[in-house]
């Protein structure tokens, strides 16, 4: 069996919402994981508090929240990121930019 | 096609001769009552015809003056008989609640100040705030509102202007004056605490003093400062002031659990403006001298507003130390990773805890159920 | 939602609305007396009167549900008063001061009126807000505006009306609605206007689309009026000008609107006699700044022939005024309004004027209280035109009996121009005053707030 740390989609229709989880790999999406490590918000949020010219250039972020220490653990035990998660762990700084072995 | 004329009524009206001699009697014994002229060709029947009448006379007759207002004067129904009786304060807009007063607005002259107190002479909102006695969060708002009517004049949006006009000149106004600055409101206002409802029964040793911080500890249910303490703070009570409204989180917490909360702080600190009283006290020690006394009012704002600026761009450091910001070249958006702490204190034993990252398992939602409120409460600018 | 906001004469009932029938059923409105009714019974009244007036909209459940007994107050503070005592004067002795004084002192505090704040919580909503800003005309109007998204919180638009506000927020109406909701509406004869405009309107764009012909017309029309001399044209503007500024408000009907539309195409035809405008724009922001500008290269001219003494003043003044804002001359503009009707001060001036000769022989010499004048009725005509268009009569004046329910609580700031307003904060309760607009009695509001206390 193979622990993979992948997302799980909360949220509501046309609001997701997802939870940066580690779990077996043949579980369901949405059971219980083996432990939440982050929530990652796919909704791009406008920056607010901000002046016009401000407002006029600034871009949308995306929210992601993450246990740097625990991500780090599982992918030294031998967790598989899953395509997404490994983009969004390639932001974080904790694996390689691109993904060169895809399985 | 000719138009089909039917109706009973309609051929009454536009034939009344023989509306008479043909219908019922009923259509006679009306036309027996007095009618007004303006609807002496109609014969529907008006119902409350006796309360409608009684209403129009008394709306041609006492209320023709308040048809249309005088520019500057508040036309209220209580205006006149105030008047009579020499009534001087705000004027009551409703005639059985004397408890509300129809407050003064801000006049044009007025927030056009304010906004140059403010945008062009880079004065901070506190002090402008106590110069023109307008409540802070009023000058806020004004600087907002002018920055929006400016925006929509260059978008060459449409501008309400003859209704502005006409507000202010119904409304009563607080007009600028520049040597004699009127008070708009209080600046002052001290919100009554939840703390300081009951009514205690506290007895205290004639030898000691008992002041308003002894007060809310009382209040606070805490114990009482020790003597010490208490005399370092009465030493120099501005500084000690200070230090509590620029530290507010080094409050002192009392209580366990659910009852835990901050030790209620005197009127001094809990005030808008503690600075003035600050400053009042410093001048009552150089009373004669003016000159000096503005001297230590400003040296007191600009240390005050030193502060606030320092705190402010400390909580923002903060903020920023937690976050990492990513901008991946080949996206349109910028990522922003927060830390997070997944441990035992965080997740708890059955991992539910609500301190815990992401969204619960085995926790039921409510946003979908009945009674719950579904409409956003709040917006972010 | 059924709407019970309806007004009887029957049994009169106070609601959140501007009508002559709410204001009628105001001065009529009595609680029944107490003295033939139990406790319960005075309850019941005044809560049902109080009911229909606040939050008549929101259903009996919800509001019970955003009651709440806690009600917010302030005590206004003199931070002298801080500062000359710790507050050991005030326990020192018995717990009320040494000497007397401070015992009297303490006994002029007005008391709290809390039960006048028992819907205060109402406040907070949406649609409550829009009409205690003044920007609709009845609280029902108000919650339409929001559901049809006339109205956004923050730049963003809110479609519900029991959206509760938070300290802070800015709301905003647009300003047509607001324009129609406090104008008065239109009468018969403007109805007609606006169908002949709309059937000419028509007529234009199909002349348009079939010939050139009428541009041949349009030549021989605009040769016509330039027979009459630039100097005739300005005099008869000024004189319908000086029509337009000492009318008062109530005779607006159709004689005064002949008068404005007589002004306008006066306008419009100096304008096309200018050589700086070869194409006559309808647009009237254009006309009015062509216009000014015509009258500052007048009165340029005007000012060299004079003598140097007279010469700055006049000058300052002018470049002021033309400098001016367009509010500041709106202002103007109503200055003038409410200074003709009184005191004729101004029509007296046009008629010195008048008699002047000099001013009569040549245009150049118009004196500065007719260009003044000229230049008000101009603004005038700018900020409030007659547009047959709009869903209110033109002019826009405000609604009959507006002024009897005009007031803005002190926990909103109005901005009237833009039809924007930040709710502060909540409102609050002082000392011998609450910030609730309410019609009632304080005895009918405590009744009410003890009937929500659920202790019956």
């Amino acid at each position: 069996m193979v622990v993979r740390i992948r997302l799980s989609r909360f949220g509501n229709k046309h609001q997701p919402f997802y939870n940066i989880v580690v779990a077996q790999a043949r579980s369901a999406r949405d059971s219980k994981p083996l432990e939440v490590i982050g929530t990652f918000n796919p909704i791009p949020q406008r920056p607010t508090n901000l002046s016009e010219e401000q407002a006029r250039t600034a871009k949308a972020y995306k929210e992601i929240s993450l246990d740097r220490s625990r991500a780090k653990y599982w992918l030294g035990v031998g967790a598989q990121p899953s395509g997404s998660v490994w983009r969004l762990l390639g932001l974080a700084g904790l694996v390689q930019e691109s993904k060169n072995v895809q399985n | 096609m000719a138009p089909r004329i039917q109706n009973q009524i309609v051929s009454n009206s536009l034939l009344p001769y023989l509306s008479s001699s043909s219908t019922s009697s009923s259509f006679t014994s009306l036309s027996s009552r007095p009618r007004r002229s303006c609807r002496s060709f109609s014969s529907t029947v008006a119902p409350q015809t006796r309360l409608r009448n009684q209403m129009f006379l008394w709306l041609r007759q006492e209320a023709a003056e308040l048809k249309h207002h005088t520019p500057g004067e508040t036309n209220y129904l209580t205006s006149k008989a105030e008047a009579a009786r020499g009534y001087v304060g705000d004027p009551r807009p409703f005639p059985q609640n004397i408890h509300y007063c129809s407050e003064s607005i801000l006049s044009e002259e007025l927030r056009t100040e304010i906004y140059n107190r403010v945008v062009k002479q880079k004065k901070s909102v506190r002090a402008v705030s106590v110069e023109l006695k307008v409540d802070m969060r009023r000058v806020a708002a004004v600087v907002r509102l002018v920055e929006l009517e400016k925006r929509m004049k260059e978008q060459g949006k449409l501008l309400a202007l003859p209704y502005a006009r006409a507000i202010h000149e119904m409304v009563p106004t607080t007009p600028l004056r520049h040597y004699d600055p009127s008070t708009h409101e209080e600046i002052n206002d001290l919100p009554v605490h939840r703390l300081t409802n009951p009514q205690i029964f506290y007895p205290v040793s004639e030898s000691r003093q008992f002041n308003r911080v002894d007060a809310g500890r009382v209040f606070s249910a805490a114990p009482a400062l020790e003597h010490e303490q208490a005399a370092k703070d009465a030493v120099d009570p501005s500084e000690t002031i200070s230090r509590i409204t620029q530290n507010p989180s080094h409050i002192e917490v009392v209580g366990k659990g659910e009852d835990e909360h901050q030790v209620l702080q005197p009127a001094d600190v809990r005030i808008p403006h503690p600075h003035m009283v600050a400053s009042r006290r410093e001048q009552a020690l150089v009373p004669q001298e003016r000159a000096q006394q503005i001297k230590i009012y400003q040296a007191r704002l600009q240390k005050e507003e030193e502060a606030d600026q320092e705190r402010k761009r400390r909580s923002e450091e903060r903020k920023e130390k937690q976050t990492q910001r990513v901008q991946p070249e080949d996206s349109r958006f910028e990522f922003r990773i927060n830390d997070v702490v997944v441990s035992q204190e965080t997740t708890g034993k059955d991992g539910r805890n609500a301190r815990a990252p992401g969204r619960r398992y085995g926790v039921p939602s409510y946003d979908r159920k009945k009674g719950q409120v579904k409409i956003p409460t709040r917006v972010e600018v | 939602m059924r709407n019970r906001a309806t007004q009887y004469l029957s049994k009169p009932k106070v609601r959140q609305s501007w009508s002559k029938w709410n204001l009628y059923n105001l001065v009529r409105f009595r609680i029944k007396n107490p003295m033939h009714r139990t406790h319960f019974q005075q309850k019941w009244d005044a809560k049902s009167a109080s009911r229909a007036y606040h939050g008549e909209q929101v259903s009996e459940k919800q509001w019970a549900r955003m009651f709440s007994p806690r009600i917010r107050s302030v005590v206004p503070m003199d931070h002298t008063g801080l500062a000359r005592d710790d507050g050991s004067k005030w326990s020192a002795g018995r717990g009320q001061g040494h000497d007397d004084t401070m015992v009297d002192s303490r006994r002029w505090v007005k008391p709290m009126p809390f039960g006048q704040a028992t819907y205060a919580p109402l406040e907070r909503r949406l649609d409550v807000a829009v009409f205690r800003a003044m920007f609709a005309s009845s609280a029902r109007q108000a919650r339409q505006f929001v559901i049809h998204g006339a109205v956004t919180v923050n730049g963003k638009k809110m479609r519900y009306p029991g959206y509760l506000l938070n300290p802070g927020d800015l709301f905003q109406v647009e300003p047509e609605r607001v324009m129609f909701a406090t104008g008065a509406p239109k009468d018969k004869y403007d109805r007609r206007e606006m169908r002949v405009a709309q059937k000419q309107k028509e007529a234009a764009e199909e002349e348009e689309a079939a010939a050139e012909e009428s541009k041949e017309e349009g030549k021989t029309k605009e040769n016509q009026q330039e027979d009459l001399s630039p100097r005739d044209t300005l005099k008869v503007l000024l004189s319908q000008a000086k029509n337009i500024m000492s009318k008062d408000k109530d005779v607006l009907p159709a004689k005064r609107k002949q008068e404005l539309r007589g002004f306008q195409k006066a306008v419009r035809r100096v304008l096309s006699r200018s050589e700086s405008s070869t194409v006559l724009t309808d647009n009237l922001e254009a006309q009015f700044s062509e216009l000014t500008l015509l009258l500052k290269a007048k009165k340029a001219e005007n000012n060299t022939e004079k003598d140097t003494e007279k010469k700055s003043k006049p000058a300052a003044s002018s470049t002021a005024a033309a400098e001016d804002t367009p509010e500041g001359g709106s202002k103007a503009a109503s200055e003038a309004d409410s200074e003709a009707q009184p005191g004729d001060k101004l029509s007296e001036a046009f008629r010195q004027a008048a008699e002047n000769p000099e001013g009569e022989v040549d245009t150049s010499e118009l004196t500065d209280e007719e260009f003044k004048v000229l230049r008000r009725a101009l603004t005038q005509m700018r900020d409030n035109p007659i547009d047959h268009s709009k869903p209110y009569a033109t002019p826009w004046r405000p609604r009959d009996y507006m002024n009897v329910f005009a007031m803005i609580p002190r926990y909103l700031e109005v901005h009237p121009k833009t039809c924007a307003a930040v709710y502060l904060r909540h409102p609050v309760v002082r000392p011998g005053s609450s910030e609730v607009p309410s019609p009632f009695s304080a005895a009918t509001s405590e009744l009410a707030f003890s009937w929500y206390l659920r202790r019956r």
